[in-house]
């Protein structure tokens, strides 16, 4: 019997015309979501004001470049009025929305590197690590996360000391990324660990324990992979409630002043007493701008885990 | 209900509560921004005078096993130490005090809340599709996306700035004197009105939510199938076989909720000064009282860890697959 | 006289379908005067005292899919007479199930009767309004689900869910409905006190007990069992099959039984439907249809059930698929898969043409006029058989 000469086959190649064709049917079964598209772009949107806010409004006002009187309703030359030492409110909104989309990209990414490498971690190994993470991350769910949040940030800030600044993030900022992330990982890491489990469960992983993949190796090539969806649908998710969070705790008066957030702003409505006085427009600019990105998230959210991980059609 | 069941939520619920307890001390006193600390700030304090505030305090003794054992056993005794701010007070009276007008007001939004979107999201859900169904849920998802005083605030421009139906701020009329109950019920809930509806809203939205992709879920089941089958109407399957089943959830979520809500609170007070846990929290945050923080933490933990405990038990209660 | 089964002594060899089924004598249909006498509840007021039980003429049940309407049911007919028990036999996906739903109308949303009418006493269900057609539920057509796990209410004590239609639909006051309901709990066999259990306290077998218990509370003149017995193993699936026969003897029941499992209607009932692809492909009484197939598709069928009695060491399968029901094949459905397919088969739909022995086929081998002989297909050579024949075993004249 002669052997038939076999074509070498393009594994790399074929791979990647795999990624791409699942790429486009993701594109097509997301593009049928319409809530999802709404959220999106308005994501789009905020995060192009993010990225240069200069470009839109100029430099950030402050007290020495405020341009206007105090609270002064909106007019054609302040399309939003003014706050209680004379900044525009539009300035002082568009590069709020700087300062609130960086802390919750930041705070997002500390909580899900923790909750994904403490789940599938947990997960993967069983046994009693999993036993011992798992009472751990209980016991970070069941604290009043708000309130620890609010405690821990000047016990961080007394250790770090007020002027200390990372990345040109004052530490005020720095404390609530941190906080955030400490309180929130824990229900992100519940998630992935019981998606790995049912993960490990499968035989393919089996089969590369058998070959004789590494545990690191195992985890990294196949349950990885396949947790993947649910990490970016959880992240996204994620972003809603840090911006949530980020929010709350400046309005508390955790935030830093010379760098506003939309929580930051709303603070410092309150204390100016602006919603006694009715000046509405001090406050309906950031909170709108507020609830319109976490509800945006939350669309893109929803979306991405219909797409992502479509549950079984109901009867 | 399974006497084993119940020991063993009542044993875990015991154990996370000392865990709290052990946290709270290490937040408190481990850390370097720990009472002692606090004196240095003011110039004018003497070294004398410090080293007989820490000796007051217990400080002076080291940390474990002395002040930890100290701190447990207190703790565990009902004595939270004094507050800072308050000029030595007990915290358990300081915040003894707060404590009523927050569970009035949170205890009367949940009420409101539970039944409002526990209702709405079972209509929604069930009849799936249509306009009220889309509005319904799209009222729901923005009302979850607001923080409480996000919907406080406008609601004061409104109503209490702008109508002037309401007050603006505080729980009852600063100064004011009561010819009789019925004028002192009627200065409350004018003041109540406002904070109650900021609440009450923020959390319909996720009830309704909850409810409504629970009886979805539901709503697939074949004991439905049943149900139709036997020419039962559509509202007695809703209200006897879907609601029931559809609430197991539900109703944990709820509990868990309900555990959270104390410390979530806090914005609404913030927003319209009423006097509870919530703006004590903040004045104590603003003064460094880490006494009255401790304890606060400490209520809004044990809060928390009932409220699970209840919620498991509850859910024994309605679901009987689970007890054996 | 005994309404609906057997009686003993009836001349016919039983014959062998299956590793232990027998199929006994075939019992006269019921007068319909006897059986509904013994009902307790008037009859319907629309209702025509001498129309029989059910009939079922040219039903079509169709699904709205986004890819496509999918003709689940596509002209069935069929009778049922009082104190009968007709089965429902074919291949998953051939319609069965939508069949015995569209009688009482509960089906999915996106899924409706387009044609046909389904005349119970005479009223036609198939027209009626949702809130009129609620009336003739559980208190005439009763269903047992299969799978009693998830289609009893996993909260509630099983005794409430059966006195739960009788409160409802008849309208008796809770006390008497409970003692109702234990009643009916101990005609089916099980103790009194297991009336306050919660479903998931049950056994499997229990559990479909209680089903029929709960099926039979308001009185109906019609059971269907959907697959009652498939999800319990065979000794579970003995005793119910036995429950339901002694329930037709005592109470006089029509059954409609829907299964795959051909052993099941062999045991169990008196006429046999055999669908396929949403037609009819033959009906009539068991042990004719069984002993004699004359449409190919029961022919393979038959063939397929494993027999300990016979030397065929080869089991008959089927080749190929049962078809796509959004764009099912022109002419007879079954013509991709036939062994005898001929060149009208793929064109015309065949005509149901009924026999001299109470036999319908709807097959161009058995053309209307035509002789009605059987044309058996050919089967799957076997080493060293003696009577390669047709299923069921020995008798010498079924040899080629």
């Amino acid at each position: 019997m002669s052997v038939v000469p076999v074509a070498p086959v393009d594994v790399r190649g074929a791979r990647w015309r795999l990624r791409l064709r699942n790429a486009r049917q993701f594109a097509r079964r997301y593009a049928s979501r319409r809530d999802g598209v709404v959220g999106a772009a308005i994501l789009v949107f905020f995060a192009l004001l993010a990225l240069a806010p200069q470009l839109f409004v100029g430099a950030l006002q402050t007290v020495t470049t405020a341009t206007g009187g105090p609270l002064e309703p909106p007019s054609g030359a302040h399309l939003l009025g003014t706050d209680e030492i004379g900044r525009d409110i539009l300035n002082l909104t568009v590069h709020g929305a700087r300062v609130s989309m960086v802390i919750g990209l930041m705070a997002t990414l500390i909580t899900i590197l923790l909750g994904a490498v403490i789940g599938i971690v947990s997960g993967f190994l069983g046994g009693r690590s999993d036993q011992i993470l798992m009472r751990l991350t209980d016991f970070f769910l069941v604290l009043p996360t708000f309130v620890l949040a609010i405690v821990l940030a000047p016990i961080i800030l007394d250790i770090v000391g007020t002027d200390a600044e990372l990345f040109g993030i004052r530490a005020t900022l720095l404390v609530i990324i941190v906080v955030i992330g400490i309180t929130s990982w824990a229900s992100t890491a519940r998630i992935i660990r019981s998606q790995t489990l049912s993960v490990k469960e499968r035989m393919f992983v089996d089969r590369a324990r058998v070959i004789g993949g590494s545990r690191a190796h195992i985890m990294r090539r196949h349950i990885l992979p396949n947790v993947v969806n649910l990490i970016v649908a959880n992240t996204v998710l994620t972003f809603a409630g840090a911006i949530f969070t980020e929010t709350t705790l400046s309005f508390i008066g955790l935030g830093d002043p010379f760098a506003p957030s939309w929580g930051q702003l709303l603070n410092a409505a309150q204390q100016s007493g602006a919603p006694g006085l009715g000046a509405w427009w001090y406050i309906v600019p950031p909170a709108v701008c507020v609830v319109v990105v976490i509800l945006a998230f939350t669309l893109v959210g929803n979306a991405l885990d219909d797409v992502l991980n479509p549950k079984s059609a109901t009867r | 209900m399974n006497a084993r069941y119940l020991a063993r939520q009542s044993a875990q619920a015991i154990f996370t509560i000392l865990m709290i307890v052990l946290l709270n001390f290490l937040l408190f006193r481990m850390m370097p921004g720990s009472p002692d600390r606090v004196n240095p700030r003011n110039p004018n304090v003497t070294v004398e005078q410090r080293d007989a505030a820490r000796a007051r305090w217990g400080l002076d003794k080291p940390l474990i096993p002395d002040q930890l054992v100290a701190f447990v056993g207190s703790t565990l005794q009902g004595d939270l130490g004094y507050s800072i701010k308050f000029q030595g007070q007990p915290v358990t009276e300081v915040i003894g005090d707060r404590f009523g007008p927050t569970i009035l007001l949170i205890g009367l939004a949940e009420l409101i809340a539970i039944i409002l979107g526990l209702a709405l999201g079972a209509w929604t859900g069930w009849r799936r599709g249509g306009l009220a169904d889309r509005i319904g849920n799209g009222l729901s998802l923005i009302l979850y996306s607001m923080p409480y005083f996000v919907i406080g605030m406008p609601l004061i421009i409104i109503f209490a700035a702008g109508l002037g139906w309401f007050p603006t701020s505080g729980m009852l009329t600063a100064g004011a004197s009561y010819a009789g109950p019925v004028e002192f019920l009627t200065d409350l809930v004018s003041h109540l009105a406002l904070p109650l509806a900021t609440i009450s809203l923020g959390l319909i939205g996720g009830y309704s939510i909850l409810m409504r992709s629970s009886i979805t879920e539901t709503r697939a089941e074949d004991y439905i199938a049943t149900a139709r089958a036997k020419g039962l109407t559509d509202g007695r399957i809703l209200r006897s076989h879907a609601f029931p089943n559809a609430l197991l959830p539900a109703v944990t979520l709820i509990a868990i909720n309900l555990g959270y809500v104390v410390g979530g609170a806090i914005t609404a007070e913030i927003v319209f000064n009423w006097p509870g846990l919530g703006t004590l929290t903040v004045d104590a945050l603003d003064s460094r009282d880490y006494p009255v923080l401790q304890g606060i933490f400490l209520l809004l933990g044990v809060s928390v860890v009932l409220a699970n405990f209840v919620a498991d038990i509850v859910y024994g209660y309605l679901d009987p697959r689970v007890r054996q | 006289m005994t309404v609906g089964r057997r009686d003993s002594g009836a001349p016919g060899d039983p014959v062998t379908v299956g590793p232990r089924v027998t199929v006994g004598p075939l019992a006269p249909p019921a007068s319909p005067g006897a059986g509904r006498r013994r009902r307790q509840w008037p009859l319907p007021k629309q209702a025509d005292p001498d129309a029989p039980l059910l009939v079922v003429e040219n039903l079509r049940t169709y699904f709205t899919l986004s890819s496509g309407t999918v003709r689940a049911v596509d002209g069935v007919s069929f009778e049922l007479h009082d104190g009968e028990a007709l089965g429902i036999a074919g291949e998953s996906g051939c319609g069965k199930t939508t069949t015995a739903l569209s009688l009482l109308r509960l089906l999915p949303a996106n899924a409706k009767i387009v044609g046909g009418s389904v005349r119970l006493y005479g009223i036609d269900l198939a027209t009626k309004s949702e809130n009129a057609l609620r009336r003739y539920r559980w208190r005439e057509i009763s269903v047992i689900f299969q799978g009693a796990m998830n289609a009893l209410n996993p909260v509630r004590r099983v005794g409430d869910q059966i006195a739960e239609p009788i409160v409802e639909r008849l309208g008796l006051p809770r006390p008497e409905a409970n003692r109702r309901a234990v009643e009916l709990l101990e005609l089916v066999g099980i103790a009194r006190d297991r009336a306050a259990a919660y479903p998931h306290q049950l056994s499997g077998g229990m559990r479909q007990r209680a089903m029929i218990a709960m099926a039979l509370a308001c009185d109906p003149a019609i059971v269907i069992g959907d697959e009652p017995t498939t999800a319990l193993d065979v000794m579970v699936q003995a005793q119910i099959l036995e429950l339901l026969e002694r329930l037709r003897e005592q109470l006089g029941l029509s059954l409609i039984l829907i299964t795959h499992d051909l052993s099941v209607i062999a045991e169990t009932c008196d006429r046999v439907l055999v669908m396929y692809a949403g037609r009819v492909a033959e009906e009539g009484p068991v042990r004719t249809v069984f002993r004699e197939p004359r449409h190919p598709y029961t022919q393979m069928l038959l063939a397929a059930i494993p027999n300990l009695d016979s030397d065929r060491r080869l089991l008959g399968t089927i080749p190929g698929a049962p078809p796509d029901l959004r764009t099912p094949p022109p002419g007879c459905r079954f013509h991709p898969r036939c062994p005898l397919v001929m060149d009208v088969c793929r064109e015309v739909v065949p005509d149901e043409v009924r026999h001299a022995d109470g036999v319908r086929v709807a097959c161009h081998l058995y053309p209307p006029g035509g002789d009605g002989a059987r044309r058996p297909i050919p089967l799957p050579e076997v080493a060293g058989a003696d009577a390669p024949g047709a299923p069921p075993a020995p008798p010498a004249e079924l040899a080629r």
